[in-house]
């Protein structure tokens, strides 16, 4: 057993070709990911595709001028000079056109590498007697035959790279998020851009030996997906999505070894699995997570529908089995749903079942002036006497305070439903020390007087004076006030919605 | 702080047109802003608000015409203004705390080779507190709510020390509750003797809330206290007679 352990993890790492390809892509995968988690916050991706295309154009250029001019075959540095010459021209033409024309970012870039990576792919078929390069190598990329001067160009090129985003991380952090804002304290928002993109131009530059051009944009965003998955700060996200590129070349290389695989398609496999499994399992962003968020999230309606329940049995507990009846889903959400309520303090246990609490009895008396506010408008728009409750059962979920408040006035603020029942006033629009209209307040309340409408001398009262609601008259269409002197004013619908109480406590 | 007071206008708009191709966005628009204002820039959509905002900040180029902050030319007043930005154009999503939203704030103020020091923290947690953020702040800001977020932007441009705050739409999509709040920010904003500019859609409100309003569409149509602002004629003229803009007006008058 421990055999097949050591020959499956400790052998590989006698070659030197598989320690080169650790460290190489190891340091390639470090600094693709840090750069990865700005490109995908600016939804650049699809840019870093475009990029690792249009280097082959580049490197084919680089590699015919030293040959034409010094008789050097493929010549590291001016194959890389030429893939960032490439870049920086894919980079500016896709500008170019965007700007000059009708066609969006995505088109443009689209066209854009499309055409610098077949310029590559031509220029290498025609000159291919004189340009050693095999396009399949670079395509797929080569993570086992990793040259020393490809370590060395990927060392180089990521030290730069984490030098300047660390150096500028503010600025980088910024522009990012709010180039106006940037742009408003003098950052060089421009440049900054300029700087980023030869950035991923570097490093997707210095990827491609490993993993190969379409692989490489993998690379770029897989593992700063992930991260962005786990972190709410981007310098965590950076360095959580340095650990997952590592691990994925670490991984991929071994998968590689065992099932005797491309390099390249094995660390971008593992990678992509990688991210599958942060998806599913992250705290807070993860599919898991979110699916439990769903599940134990009651449906408000439910919790309408059982303190619909309650009020209907004022002061009666009831139980899980007694609710069922009032209630449309099936018991086990409505025993979450209840329990739910308990923690919102909305219930209170008790023997035989449970309670209102002091809250829950306000939220249920909303909810029951809303159905019978709702039936009495029905009941006042024609509808028959048998289909009343069920609509208005449907309707009082629709219980928002202006809308409720509507109605109340639309029907003369009334006392009772098309029943006879009671409908309660308004808990929040009354309480104690409010402001309200005359027209809200229930027979017995007091108040002292705020505001008397405009043109309404004959009641001879003024603001101060101290006023108790009385009856309503006339088919509860007249507010009767009597006041402290105890003499009695008269009111109609108008006049008291204009005559405003500071209220006293009940 | 310890600067000298500067006696100048907060804003110095003159002849300022701004186009985007061949329709200036803003013809022609002067207006002089004092300091220590909150002043609220009213027009129908499409009008140039947000237009004018991004110009005073010095973002977008004018065509035509000149801005001066605190008499100084708007190039060379870098940071002296600070933005509040609309709630939608932020990406909620972005991997960043209540607290590093406030700390950029103080970017302007720190040379890049340099980390953030204990004044700028001073300035951060004290901006937060202003705003009554301060508990939220290792919070992500998907996770506030409406108000929350827009709060923390506020925060953002009180740390900057700015003279002058210019916000886009801070009441949008928020419940009255929240505007409340929001508003109780801008005035002690402008109790320390800031200049505040706020882009607002809301006619109604718009009376009650600033002392002085500026009515664009595309030109200026009237700038001064809102009993003036907002005459019926100006605002059927801006507004071209939609229905709404009556009854909202109506609305504001009765509440008066």
């Amino acid at each position: 057993m421990t055999d097949i352990l050591f020959q499956a993890i400790v052998a590989p790492l006698r070659e030197t070709f598989f320690q080169k390809a650790l460290i190489g892509g190891s340091v390639a995968a470090v600094v693709c990911s840090v750069v990865g988690c700005l490109v995908i916050l600016r939804r650049m991706a699809f840019l870093g595709d475009a990029l690792s295309h249009a280097m082959i154009a580049g490197v084919a250029a680089g590699y015919l001028f030293m040959k034409v001019l010094f008789a050097t075959e493929a010549h590291a540095p001016a194959m890389l000079v030429g893939s960032l010459i490439a870049a920086v021209i894919t980079v500016a033409s896709i500008g170019f056109v965007s700007r000059v024309s009708r066609i969006k970012d995505d088109t443009a870039i689209g066209i854009m590498y499309t055409g610098v990576f077949a310029a590559g792919v031509v220029l290498v078929s025609v000159f291919r007697n004189h340009i050693h390069i095999d396009l399949m190598h670079f395509i797929m990329g080569d993570v086992l035959g990793v040259a020393d001067h490809d370590l060395w160009v990927s060392v180089l090129a990521a030290s730069f790279v984490l030098s300047v985003i660390i150096l500028f991380f503010r600025q980088f952090q910024l522009t990012t998020f709010d180039p106006v804002m940037a742009a408003s304290i003098g950052m060089p928002v421009v440049l900054i851009d300029y700087a980023l993109t030869t950035c991923v131009s570097l490093v997707v530059v210095s990827a491609v030996s490993m993993v190969g051009v379409i692989l490489v944009v993998g690379l770029l965003i897989t593992p700063a997906a992930s991260a962005y998955l786990l972190s709410d700060r981007l310098d965590r996200m950076m360095v959580l999505a340095a650990l997952f590129g590592v691990t994925s070349v670490v991984g991929g290389l071994y998968l590689c070894m065992w099932l005797d695989s491309a390099g390249g398609g094995a660390i971008m496999l593992f990678c992509t699995f990688q991210f599958l499994v942060v998806l599913v399992v992250a705290p807070r962003y993860g599919l898991l997570a979110r699916w439990l968020r769903l599940r134990q999230m009651v449906p408000q309606q439910l919790v309408e529908d059982i303190l619909g329940a309650f009020s209907r049995r004022i002061g009666v507990p009831l139980s899980l089995s007694e609710m069922t009846g009032f209630v449309s889903d099936e018991t086990r959400k409505l025993a979450r749903g209840v329990k739910s309520m308990v923690r919102d303090g909305l219930l209170v246990p008790r023997e035989g079942g449970f309670v209102l609490s002091e809250q829950g009895q306000r939220e249920a008396n909303r909810i029951l002036r809303a159905h019978r506010l709702w039936e009495t408008y029905l009941r006042h728009v024609g509808m028959p006497e048998a289909e009343l409750h069920p609509r208005a059962h449907q309707l009082e979920h629709f219980h928002d305070t202006e809308s409720i408040s509507y109605l109340d006035d639309l029907l003369g603020h009334p006392l009772r439903d098309p029943h006879g029942a009671e409908i309660p006033a308004n808990y929040a629009e009354c309480a104690a020390g409010n402001v309200c209209s005359v027209s809200v307040l229930r027979e017995g309340r007091s108040g002292v007087v705020e505001s008397v409408p405009e043109g309404m001398t004959d009641v001879s009262l003024k603001p101060g004076d101290k006023i108790v609601i009385g009856p309503r008259r006339d088919h509860d269409a007249k507010w009767t006030l009597r006041r402290s002197d105890g003499g009695t004013a008269i009111l109609d619908h108008e006049a008291a919605d204009a005559f405003l109480v500071r209220v006293d406590s009940d | 702080m310890g600067t000298e007071r500067n006696e100048s206008p907060a804003i110095t708009v003159e002849n300022l047109t701004v186009s985007f191709g061949t329709r200036p966005a803003l013809l022609d628009v002067s207006v002089t802003i004092e300091q220590g204002l909150l002043v609220g820039v009213v027009g129908p959509n499409g009008a140039g608000k947000s237009t004018l905002i991004k110009a005073i900040l010095g973002f977008v180029k004018p065509d035509f015409g000149t801005v001066r902050i605190l008499g100084e030319d708007v190039d060379r007043a870098k940071g002296r203004v600070a933005y509040v930005p609309q709630r939608g154009s932020v990406d909620w999503d972005y991997p960043i705390t209540v607290y590093e939203v406030a700390m950029m704030g103080r970017f302007g103020h720190i040379p890049w080779w340099r980390d953030p020091g204990p004044e700028d923290r001073r300035f951060a947690n004290e901006a937060l507190e202003m705003v009554r953020m301060a508990d939220f702040g290792s919070r992500q800001i998907g996770q506030l709510s409406g108000g929350q977020q827009q709060r923390v932007f506020m925060a953002r441009a009180l740390a900057q020390g700015a003279d002058i705050l210019l916000l886009d739409e801070p009441f949008a999509g928020v419940d009255a509750a929240t505007e409340r709040a929001i508003l109780e920010v801008l005035d002690r904003t402008r109790a320390t003797g800031k200049t505040l500019v706020v882009v607002h859609h809301d006619l109604a409100t718009a009376a009650e809330y600033f002392d002085r309003l500026m009515l664009i569409k595309q030109r200026l149509y009237a700038y001064g206290p809102p009993e003036v602002v907002l005459h019926p004629e100006l605002l059927s003229e801006v507004y071209e007679g939609k229905l709404k803009a009556f009854s909202l007006l109506a609305r504001a008058e009765g509440a008066r």
